[in-house]
């Protein structure tokens, strides 16, 4: 048993995916089946062994802030009533939050260098979460856009150098896909609301920005990653959560397809990039 | 007895000089840090760090002495480093937040805080271990220390070999336990030059 555990793809996928599978189906008629991305998460933590209080690296401050903000989306679903503003200051406020989480990074750079990476960064978070937010009362695109930015980052930073930013970035895909799961076996739509869509899109944002600063990922790797919310906007079939949820995974999956080949060296050189 | 007095300080001069902690630099250029883990249970992989510095001081009278090292974790080498058409290679995975995290922690230092002696030489240094941000206690043992004109330049230097073991998920490098060994195997070369 400890050696399927301490087997990469379980770590970062099947167990991930099990535990949000459960979580979703046990709070789906809650409305907190948005808690998935977290359950997903939290247990490839557990079984990576990552994390650490206090945060040292930006990794560890990564998966601090991915863990705890399920409950500031429990919190938005429960309390407010979010206005149209929500978004972009909460993508403002946790892409300002990178600054904290990259900065042992950012200060070693050049000024200019670490002015470039630093405003990347803080764009790449705040425009994720807040795209991903913006999918939080289309629980389907939602999902799907999670689902494939999750898995493209992971496959992005395995081919750019990190296994740990990888896995983790998986397990928030698998996450995702877990919720989306439910809603294909229910045959209808769960609420994604604050709590999915905020776990998603912080914890995709944070995982791709660390990827890109303290590994490899190309920041045109990055760039494309951004583009998945935006691909599940494309027109979707008008019934069947079934088809729906193919379709909009489809069309964020092209775009993950085509950061993850952005990430590939081969690729890299014929464009001469 | 004004005379007395002048002579004793006169003859204990030299003796104080003799006895004065003697500073040393890191010779660069022969002074490495290596490592030797076990991958996947089967065989035990070696690497080292190509660019070390630091000083060391010694007071073979009073039997004590000092070392600070510093080490840059982006001149680790595994012999693996040419890429071809692989996504990475054994090097840059190393340097990545993985392991080594080198964007973000450039440097492992060593600092001591006591340095026992066996006859002559040290014998083992007790000391401070900081590696990705994390501090821990960490002991040296010298296998072999030598202190000698340099042949060619004929200046002092010291030098030889210590050794020692940590855990690195101790220090927050996780990654790839069990099946790349938790336990890392240390030594170090080092060669110092008389200030």
């Amino acid at each position: 048993m400890q050696e399927l555990l301490n087997n990469p793809a379980v770590q970062g996928g099947l167990a991930p995916f099990a535990a949000a599978l459960a979580v979703a189906f046990a709070l789906f008629s809650f409305r907190l089946a948005g808690l998935a991305v977290a359950a997903a998460l939290g247990t490839a933590v557990y079984l990576i062994g990552g994390f650490a209080f206090p945060p040292v690296s930006a990794q560890q401050k990564i998966l601090l802030i991915s863990l705890a903000v399920p409950v500031l989306g429990v919190i938005v679903d429960l309390a407010f009533k979010p206005t149209r503003a929500a978004g972009p200051v909460l993508g403002l406020v946790f892409g300002l939050l990178v600054l904290w989480v990259g900065w042992n990074v950012l200060r070693q750079k050049e000024a200019a260098a670490a002015f470039a990476a630093g405003a990347g960064v803080v764009a790449l978070v705040a425009w994720l979460t807040a795209a991903c937010f913006a999918l939080r009362d289309d629980p389907v695109r939602a999902g799907a856009a999670a689902l494939t930015l999750g898995l493209g980052i992971g496959v992005s930073a395995l081919l750019s150098a990190s296994g740990s930013y990888a896995q983790y970035a998986a397990s928030a895909g698998a996450g995702a896909g877990a919720f989306l799961l439910v809603q294909m076996l229910l045959g209808r739509t769960i609420q994604a609301g604050a709590t999915f869509a905020l776990s998603a899109g912080v914890a995709c944002g944070l995982l791709a920005a660390g990827a890109s600063l303290g590994s490899q990922l190309p920041w045109y790797a990055a760039a494309a990653l951004a583009l998945v919310p935006v691909a599940t906007l494309l027109p979707l079939p008008r019934s069947g959560v079934w088809l729906q949820a193919i379709v909009a995974s489809a069309y964020g999956g092209i775009v993950g397809a085509a950061a993850c080949l952005l990430s590939w060296p081969v690729v890299q050189q014929r464009l001469g990039l | 007895m004004k005379k007395f007095a002048l002579g004793a300080i006169a003859l204990a001069l030299p003796l104080a000089a003799a006895a004065a902690p003697e500073s040393y630099t890191i010779d660069p250029n022969h002074t490495y840090a290596y490592f030797e883990v076990e991958h996947l249970g089967v065989s035990l992989q070696r690497g080292r760090f190509e660019r070390t510095s630091g000083k060391f001081t010694l007071d073979h009278a009073a039997k004590s002495g000092s070392v600070e090292l510093s080490v840059e974790t982006a001149s680790v080498s595994s012999g693996d480093n040419v890429k071809g058409n692989r996504p990475r290679t054994l090097d840059d995975h190393l340097k990545t937040a993985d392991f080594f995290n080198v964007a973000e922690f450039p440097r492992m230092s060593f600092k001591s805080t006591g340095v026992k002696f066996a006859g002559d030489n040290p014998s083992e240094i007790a000391g401070q271990l900081t590696l990705l941000g994390v501090t821990k206690p960490f002991t040296l043992k010298v296998d072999r220390w030598v202190c000698k004109d340099n042949p060619m330049s004929k200046k002092p230097m010291c030098g030889g070999n210590a050794s020692a073991s940590l855990k690195r998920t101790e220090f927050g490098m996780k990654y790839g336990v069990p099946a790349i060994g938790d336990e890392v195997r240390l030594w170090v070369s080092i060669e110092g030059y008389r200030d």
